[in-house]
């Protein structure tokens, strides 16, 4: 699958329900994302996995802080 | 003095015995008088352990427990065991939703089927000795299970229920088998599963142990307790070894 931003971000906003559809922006904190959780992290990871073949290490996470950055991250691992 | 706290005289087959808990058992029970048949995939690590290992006699065997031509191999060079540790086995976090049949058999083919092939292609080929031990690794996630953790969780619950089997259908060859279910242990597996916590939350997990996290050393003395003749009258048991986090539940 082509990984792009809007694709990715319309991804995060479809897995994690908690996040009104169209208010997750590129510059956003994932971490304020509302009642983020570790559970957050383990679809996060299970997102990458499973719909971009990248794998993510929690380290991974803890180094970006924006949706951008995370999609960044995983740009960079795709297998 | 006489003490049934040993390994004298026995043989012994471990299975993960490169790193973590299968490194650490390998190398205890060797100080404990035991003769070690060393199982993993890379030979370069199981050279490593092997090399220390205190005593004479021991040997490695390279096997890839999920490939069945090298476990038949791996069966048919053992010598007659008196003794048997399951260490081996991976933990791949995925959220229920994401699990797919490759994810699932992912975690049961290392976790469970190639436990209970390993275990059963040795009694068919007669390879197990009479008042023999056996000991699985299970997890406390066997009846306390994580998130992300289902199919770790249940291919743990599944070994313990495979244990109690082996107890039952063998006692009257004097064969035990129990199951250990270590909470939380510092090893590389542990350092693979925390990938996705933050280390806040790791913290404030850690902080529920009362006596601390577990070592690699904790959990191979009890391994070697259940080897040996002084867990004589013990078999279909599942240790849980917490460092009292349950204790409050």
């Amino acid at each position: 699958m082509t990984l792009t931003l809007e694709s990715f971000i319309a991804k995060l906003e479809e897995e994690i329900d908690t996040i009104p559809k169209g208010s997750l922006k590129p510059d956003t904190n994932y971490r304020d994302i509302k009642d983020w959780s570790s559970m957050h992290a383990l679809i996060i990871i299970a997102l990458a996995d499973t719909d971009y073949n990248a794998v993510l290490t929690g380290n991974d996470l803890r180094s970006c802080n924006t949706v951008s950055e995370l999609f960044n991250v995983i740009k960079s691992k795709i297998a | 003095m006489s003490t049934a706290f040993h390994l004298n005289n026995k043989i012994i087959l471990i299975t993960g015995s490169t790193s973590g808990i299968g490194r650490e058992t390998a190398i205890k029970c060797a100080e404990m008088g035991a003769t070690m048949i060393l199982t993993g995939r890379n030979t370069e690590r199981l050279n490593e352990t092997l090399k220390a290992l205190k005593g004479t006699g021991h040997k490695s065997i390279a096997c890839d427990l999920l490939n069945e031509a090298s476990l038949k191999d791996l069966v048919s060079s053992c010598s007659q065991l008196d003794g048997l540790v399951h260490c081996a086995g991976l933990v791949k976090p995925f959220p229920v939703g994401f699990l797919t049949k490759p994810k699932i058999d992912e975690t049961l083919h290392s976790n469970f089927y190639s436990v209970v092939e390993l275990t059963s292609a040795l009694f068919k080929a007669k390879k197990i000795n009479d008042k023999a031990s056996l000991v699985f690794m299970s997890s406390i996630s066997g009846q306390h299970p994580h998130k992300a953790g289902s199919m770790y969780a249940a291919s743990k619950a599944a070994v313990e229920a495979f244990s109690k089997t082996v107890a039952l259908e063998y006692y009257p060859k004097g064969i035990r088998s129990n199951c250990i279910s270590p909470a939380m242990v510092k090893t590389p597996m542990f350092d693979a599963a925390s990938e996705g916590m933050s280390q806040e939350s790791m913290d404030a997990h850690i902080a529920k142990y009362p006596l601390g996290v577990g070592y690699p050393e904790d959990v191979a003395n009890s391994v070697i307790f259940l080897l040996s003749p002084a867990s004589r009258w013990i078999t279909g048991i599942n240790l849980l070894m917490d460092g009292g986090l349950l204790l409050e539940y």
